[in-house]
């Protein structure tokens, strides 16, 4: 066996420091650590996540889970306690610099939390990694506004196609609008969003599992990203909690999936009966732990926070493919 | 027509995008939040040199380019045109010199050139990376300076001015790389 080199055990240590540091962050916060399943028979539904199937020796088919959302949430609502997980997550198709098909995820849920407090909350956890960094709020219209010059609720599809047209195939002006619209953030938006920088009231399309509310006479999603040098680190939301709007969402994102040629999934009917039985009101956020130390180590590709001991369960050799 | 997912862009293939052969040189994998993952690449036109970016819905299939390569030893030049033969089937090719472009003061007789087809048409020669040529211009050498840093213009051969050592004379043999023309050693 050769002997790691100096940075790949520094990172490797660092790695160890910050999961103690997370679990202390958690502990003094009275949030309890869990550890659901990352085998799950149902899958989440999502429609741009790709879910890892995994063939059991029964014949059975089994999922591995891109996050512990649903998992976690069954277990609020069986018990209504704030939680965390730290966990390895698994998503298909996502190969880049800043994306692995396997990453380490920390989850946590608060509940009856003001919106504002769960934000900061997020905001002092990424500190723990990035230092003392004062915090720019910015809604999802004014980025778009102050970068794009668009505003992204009057925007037609045609102008969000002729504001990029130059680096796309004519076949694009056919997109839909919120197709559009991610690309534009993707490309316009979030490389100017190098300094910590939360993202709120995005447009309600892209609510996920969050609730949406009006604000100045438009519905947005009370849903946050947070940002630092360009990269996405974290993604919360005001749980949605009635069951039968998730309902709604979970076969909408099918229908999605079908349109873009992929499979769709049976629902998950012991998360939706979960909900049924009352989700308490809380606040949830997901933040890319791999990310995070990435950035702590002054690195600007994910190997860096990961280390070699993660080389997807592969040899060195195979590492530069993803 | 092949086809090819966004997924397995790589750099270095080659892709047909409206109707038109390009290299892939450059592929980010962008995803944001739980949103549309897109290929943002960038692409040099095969014939033409021209850089343009394009963004792909990730998963989409795009055609591959026709390309073919063969390895090809230059025969003779004529006034318009140079004639290459490749050495297996002595094929012979016509090659307009208006392919060629900056790329004529790499041409020398008896040496094998990469020539790049699309769908059966050459459309680029490819030199090899360094070339031995003979120095036929150059003002003379400075005695005792043999440090190498300091440059003066040469003429080679094939008409191509390089800057090499000022110890360099007419009539000595030099190795030049072909990708930016410098001068790489003595022969």
């Amino acid at each position: 066996m050769t002997a790691p080199t100096s940075d790949a055990s520094n990172i490797l240590e660092k790695r160890a420091q910050f999961f103690e540091k997370v679990r202390r962050f958690f502990k003094n916060r009275s949030v309890l650590e869990v550890d659901c399943p990352a085998l799950c028979a149902s899958p989440s539904i999502d429609a741009h996540i790709d879910v890892m199937e995994v063939l059991l020796i029964d014949g059975q088919r089994a999922y591995l889970h891109p996050s512990p959302e649903y998992g976690m949430k069954r277990l609020l609502c069986a018990y209504g306690k704030d939680i965390y997980q730290m966990s390895h997550v698994f998503r298909d198709n996502e190969n880049g610099p800043l994306h692995k098909p396997e990453f380490t995820l920390v989850e946590w849920y608060r509940c009856n939390m003001p919106f504002s407090f769960f934000i900061e909350e997020t905001l002092n956890f990424i500190r723990l990694f990035l230092g003392k960094q004062k915090a720019i709020i910015l809604t999802y219209r004014e980025a778009l506004m102050r970068y794009a010059r668009i505003d992204p609720f009057h925007a037609s599809p045609q102008e969000l196609y002729s504001s990029m047209q130059e680096g796309l195939s004519p076949e694009a002006a056919l997109w839909d609008k919120e197709t559009l619209l991610q690309l534009l953030f993707s490309i316009h938006v979030e490389p100017h969003l190098k300094e910590l920088t939360v993202v709120i009231d995005y447009p309600k399309e892209q609510a996920a599992l969050s609730r949406v509310s009006m604000k100045e006479g438009i519905e947005v999603a009370e849903r946050f990203e947070v940002y630092y040098k360009g990269i996405e680190l974290a993604n919360g939301y005001h749980e949605l909690a009635d069951a039968k709007e998730q309902r709604a969402r979970l076969c909408k994102e099918n229908e999605k999936r079908i349109a873009l040629g992929k499979s769709s999934f049976p629902l998950d009917e012991g998360f939706l009966h979960a909900l049924e039985q009352g989700l308490p009101d809380c606040c949830g956020v997901a933040a890319g732990f791999d990310r995070l130390l990435m950035l702590h180590l002054g690195g600007a590709r994910l190997e860096k926070g990961i280390g070699h001991a993660h080389g997807h369960g592969r040899g060195h050799e195979r590492e530069e493919l993803f | 027509m092949v086809q090819v997912s966004t997924n397995e862009f790589k750099i270095g293939m080659k892709v047909e995008i409206d109707r038109d052969p390009y290299l892939i040189v450059g592929n980010d994998f962008v995803k944001p939040g739980k949103g549309q993952p897109f290929n943002r690449t960038k692409l040099k036109h095969l014939i033409s040199g021209r850089v343009i970016e394009r963004t792909f819905k990730s998963g989409e299939r795009i055609d591959l380019a026709d390309i073919e390569e063969s390895k090809m030893r230059l025969l003779y030049r004529e006034p318009e045109s140079v004639v290459f033969m490749n050495d297996v089937t002595f094929d012979q090719l016509t090659v307009p010199k208006s392919l060629l472009a900056n790329k004529e003061q790499w041409l020398m007789e008896e040496t094998l050139y990469s020539i790049i087809f699309y769908k059966g048409q050459p459309i680029s020669v490819e030199p090899p990376t360094f070339l031995e040529m003979n120095i036929v211009e150059t003002t003379p050498g400075l005695r005792g300076d043999s440090s190498g840093r300091v440059l003066k213009p040469a003429k080679t051969e094939t008409g191509a001015i390089v800057q090499v050592p000022l110890f360099i004379e007419e009539g000595e043999k030099i190795k030049v790389d072909t990708r930016d023309g410098s001068y790489v050693g003595r022969v």
